[in-house]
C-alpha cells in the first residue's frame, strides 16, 4: 500500500510527510507564526523552527523510512515545544507597548472581529453590556449599526495577539485575516507592526 | 513544588542571563545550549530559545555564523558581541549583588 505524501521544504531541508503529519506540521507552523505576531523579526525564528523540525524528524526516521508520520513528528514537536516569546509572562506581562491605552480590536475572545472588546477595553466598560447595547442599537437603527461596526472593524488596528491565551474563534480569525489582507492590499499598514 | 512555582518568574527571567553565559564560554549552536541546560532547573526547548536568541541578536548582544556540519545542512553558531560580553559582566555583578543582599537579610 502506498501512502500519499507531500514534499515539504523546511528552511534548508526537504522532507516528505504523510497527510496527517503534514496537517499537524502546518498547524504547528501557523500557531508559531501567530504567536510571533508583533515580533520584529518573525521570519528568522520561523526558519530556525522549521530547521529544528526537519532535524528532529530526520533523526527519528528509520534507515528504511522516507516519509515522516505522526510517530516521528509528534515527539519532535513535543521536544521543540511551542513558541515562547521572551519577556511575556515573566512578571512584566504587558510590555510598555500596551501601556498607553490604544483603541484596538482584540481578537482573543471576540465574537465578530473584536471591536466591542477593543472599545470596552479603551473606555473601561463592561464588554457584555456594550455588546447588548450594540445589538439593541442594531435593531433600533435598522441596520445602521452594521455600517458603524464595519467602519470600526476596517479602521481600528488589531492589538497584537497575546501568547498563551485562549484560541481565537473562527469568525474573528477570518475577520482579522480579511482586514489585514485588505490593509496589505491598500498598503495601509503592515499587520502587527503598528508603532509603539 | 510550591517553592518551585513561586520562583518560576525568576527562573524565566534568568534564562536570558544563562544563555548569555553559555554563549559566552564558546561558540555554540542551539542543541549545545539545550544540552547544557537539560536536567537543570532551567531546562528549556527550541521553541523558547530561538525567539530569545533572535531578540538577543537584534539587541546586538550575540551574533551567529553559519558552519558546515558533517551531516545535514549548515548550522548557526552563536557567540557574544563586545556589547554582549559587557552585558554579561554587568549581569554577573548584579546577580552577585542580589545574592549577597538575600544572604545578608534576616541574619
Amino acid at each position: 500500500m502506498q501512502r500519499i505524501s507531500t514534499t515539504v521544504r523546511l528552511n534548508r531541508s526537504i522532507l516528505q510527510f504523510d497527510d496527517a503529519a503534514h496537517a499537524r506540521l502546518e498547524q504547528y507552523l501557523a500557531e508559531s507564526a501567530s504567536l510571533l505576531e508583533g515580533d520584529p523579526d518573525p521570519q528568522e525564528i520561523l526558519n530556525d523552527l522549521e530547521q529544528a523540525v526537519a532535524d528532529q524528524c530526520t533523526r527519528r526516521l528509520r534507515p528504511d523510512q522516507s516519509v515522516v508520520t505522526l510517530a516521528e513528528l509528534g515527539p519532535a514537536l513535543e521536544e521543540i515545544g511551542s513558541v515562547q516569546v521572551p519577556g511575556a509572562g515573566a512578571g512584566s506581562k504587558q510590555t510598555p507597548r500596551d501601556t498607553p491605552r490604544l483603541l484596538r480590536q482584540v481578537s482573543e475572545g471576540a465574537v465578530i472581529s473584536g471591536v466591542c472588546q477593543g472599545v470596552a477595553r479603551y473606555f473601561g466598560l463592561n464588554v457584555t453590556l456594550l455588546r447588548v447595547v450594540t445589538v439593541l442599537l442594531l435593531i433600533g437603527t435598522g441596520g445602521g449599526m452594521i455600517l458603524l461596526y464595519l467602519a470600526l472593524m476596517l479602521l481600528m488596528p488589531y492589538a497584537p495577539l497575546e501568547p498563551g491565551s485562549a484560541p481565537i474563534r473562527w469568525l474573528p480569525k477570518k475577520c482579522r485575516a480579511f482586514v489585514e489582507f485588505l490593509r496589505a492590499k491598500l498598503g495601509v499598514e503592515r499587520p502587527g507592526n503598528t508603532p509603539a | 513544588m510550591i517553592v518551585e512555582s513561586k520562583l518560576a518568574p525568576i527562573r524565566k527571567g534568568l534564562l536570558e542571563f544563562l544563555v548569555l553565559k553559555i554563549v559566552g564560554t564558546t561558540s555554540v549552536y542551539v542543541p549545545d545550549i539545550l544540552r547544557r541546560l537539560a536536567g537543570t532547573e532551567f531546562a528549556t526547548q527550541e521553541g523558547t530559545l530561538y525567539p530569545l536568541l533572535s531578540k538577543l541578536r537584534r539587541e546586538e548582544l550575540v551574533l551567529y555564523e553559519w558552519k558546515e556540519s558533517d551531516a545535514g545542512p549548515p548550522r548557526k553558531y552563536y557567540r557574544l558581541t563586545d556589547a554582549g560580553k559587557a552585558q554579561l559582566t554587568a549581569l554577573d555583578e548584579y546577580w552577585n549583588l542580589i545574592n549577597r543582599t538575600i544572604a545578608d537579610i534576616g541574619h
